[in-house]
């Protein structure tokens, strides 16, 4: 298990150009591998929020809690770090030879692009997944409506584009919404 | 006081008080090691952040290391690295503990369906930004729309498309490459 979550979060660490955002859409990828489900997922979203911190670092740690306990989630902390530990130096090294180098700069061009489509695929599945409550499209006949995860979500999206309301406001305002609803 | 001391302490400082880290660790990095303690100037900090941006990675903890590495060197790479990581490492780690001890009945499970939702809005937020700034003309966005659509339909899973957005990207330079090259 260990191994399996090292290996996994160097893959995620060495794939994910544009950091954490990036990292939770290659961390989808691997759920079903490590025996994760979606709502375990979203809580990790939802973490992320409300935990200080970079997002990456805090996604490892909490998948690496939840599949091998306190050394699961050191070695997918030290796993996902890697990449920036053997970049820098090499970096600093031959600095000019990269930054002349015009391959490296179409190739992440085209990464974020990519990345674009990811992210929101992943926030379509959490849709599906909070909202609808299946875990994948295919199965969208099983599903039901949740009308007030709709509301809420609908909300946040509103107030933080258009307000820009801080997001650990609204998930903390969210769940007491939903604490409160159980009472209706 | 030492200079590691110095920057193992800004990086802790800036990776407890923000969120999300990333760019958000800026400012209090900017306000400890620039105008504080004089370490470092404004410019190169804030293109150490860009660089760091443009590798993969964690972000926050390679910004730490670039700016570790060219105050103090190697040590100074590791106590900024450090400082970055420690704070949300232990914070997960003891919030995932708790997390698993939530009992899953009564009005905690409406609380967490709703806390639930919200994370899919704060996903598109975020994509919806980086939206903004990368798709600029119609082929990207189409490009975009086939990634979305492999990704939901379970059709390419994600680190094959990244990698193929990586080889593509490279044939892409080489052929404007050789075509400089012909005229």
């Amino acid at each position: 298990m260990l191994i399996n979550l090292g290996w996994t979060f160097l893959k995620i660490g060495w794939l994910g150009f544009g950091g954490g955002y990036a990292m939770l859409s290659l961390i989808v990828a691997e759920m079903q591998q490590l025996g994760l489900t979606m709502t375990q997922y979203a809580d990790l979203t939802a973490l992320d929020l409300l935990i200080p911190g970079p997002i990456a670092i805090n996604s490892a740690t909490y998948i690496g809690q939840l599949c091998g306990g306190f050394s699961g989630a050191l070695v997918a902390t030290i796993a996902v770090c890697v990449p920036s530990v053997v970049i820098v130096p090499f970096f600093m090294k031959r600095e000019q030879t990269i930054r002349a180098d015009p391959y490296l700069d179409q190739m992440l061009k085209l990464v974020k692009i990519v990345l674009v489509g990811l992210i929101f695929a992943v926030a379509f599945s959490l849709l599906l997944t909070t909202i609808w409550g299946i875990d994948q499209v295919q199965s969208w006949r099983s599903g039901h409506l949740a009308p007030l995860n709709l509301v809420v979500m609908l909300g946040a999206l509103g107030l933080n584009l258009r307000y820009r309301i801080n997001p650990v406001w609204l998930t903390l305002l969210a769940g007491l919404i939903g604490w409160l609803s159980y009472y209706l | 006081m030492s200079k590691n001391w110095l920057l193992f302490k800004a990086y802790l400082l800036a990776g407890s008080l923000t969120f999300s880290g990333g760019m958000a660790m800026l400012p209090l990095i900017e306000q400890e090691l620039c105008v504080k303690q004089q370490l470092i100037d404004r410019d190169t900090l804030y293109e150490y952040s860009t660089l760091a941006q443009t590798f993969p990675g964690v972000i926050a903890l390679t910004n730490a290391c670039f700016v570790g590495r060219k105050i103090n060197g190697r040590s100074g790479m590791i106590a900024a690295g450090l400082g970055a990581i420690l704070p949300a490492y232990l914070l997960m780690s003891l919030a995932t503990v708790l997390y698993r001890f939530l009992p899953e009945t009564g009005p905690i499970l409406p609380a967490l369906a709703a806390i639930r939702a919200t994370s899919a809005s704060f996903l598109f937020v975020a994509a919806f930004d980086l939206a903004r700034h990368n798709l600029r003309d119609r082929q990207s966005a189409a490009i975009a729309l086939l990634a979305f659509i492999a990704t939901v339909f379970g059709l390419i899973s994600a680190p094959y498309l990244i990698g193929l957005a990586l080889v593509i990207g490279l044939l892409q330079a080489w052929h404007g490459q050789r075509q400089r090259e012909v005229h």
